[in-house]
């Protein structure tokens, strides 16, 4: 897979680093309900850790209010929200912490119809991850 | 007196910090105790995932960057 951002490779970001990469810090999170959207989205959020798009962070963490996670989103350089469906819970998570350094992918909104009890098609979580690159790439 | 806390494992960025957090709190001329603090288990505590991070009597003030002393200054008043 691809990195984002050209051919520059960027690692997570994770404690230990001190940010001493250079490049951005970009955290990702999924709305990881309990429809296949939600799984497509928590999948499509790995996937981009994995290819060195962004670190995944907590949203949970975020809708706490566990101010160390908040603190940390809010000094992101940016941060991408995979939402499953137009509920946008994890945007109005977002938007209750007063968190504007973000942007949205919904998956409802790539032609993926919100279904109980089936599992996420690789080909869905493919489509999720281009989408994202793309919002990356154009920040 | 003010607790201050550099969360970080001994990188530049987190020695810098620290650096810009004590001019900061002697140019206040208050009272701080200054703390690093390494272990990451303490550090994913405060819900940080990005270091350097700044903790200021508890609260997380900064996380992933080195602000400015001006800027710590305002932090810590």
């Amino acid at each position: 897979m691809t990195p984002c951002y050209g051919s520059e490779k960027r690692k997570p970001k994770v404690p230990s680093c001190c940010g001493a990469e250079s490049g951005k810090n970009i955290l990702l999170y999924a709305c990881s309900g309990g429809a296949n959207v939600a799984e497509i989205a928590d999948r499509a959020a790995r996937e981009l850790m994995s290819a060195g798009c962004g670190t995944m962070f907590c949203l949970a963490g975020i809708g706490a209010g566990i101010e160390g996670m908040i603190q940390t989103a809010h000094d992101a350089d940016l941060n991408l929200i995979l939402d499953g469906c137009p509920m946008d819970c994890a945007k109005k998570i977002f938007d209750r912490a007063g968190l504007t350094n973000c942007v949205q992918v919904k998956v409802t909104d790539l032609g993926i119809e919100k279904k109980k009890g089936v599992r996420a098609a690789d080909e869905q979580v493919r489509r999720v991850v281009a989408k994202a690159k793309e919002m990356l790439t154009e920040q | 007196m003010k607790q201050i806390q550099i969360l970080g494992t001994g990188c530049p960025k987190c020695k810098k910090l620290a650096e810009n957090a004590e001019v900061a709190a002697k140019a206040l001329g208050i009272e701080y105790q200054l703390e690093k603090v390494t272990d990451i288990d303490r550090i994913m505590g405060f819900g940080v995932m990005m270091t350097p991070a700044l903790v200021v009597d508890g609260q997380v003030k900064a996380a992933g960057k080195v602000p400015s002393a001006d800027e710590i200054r305002k932090m810590l008043t």
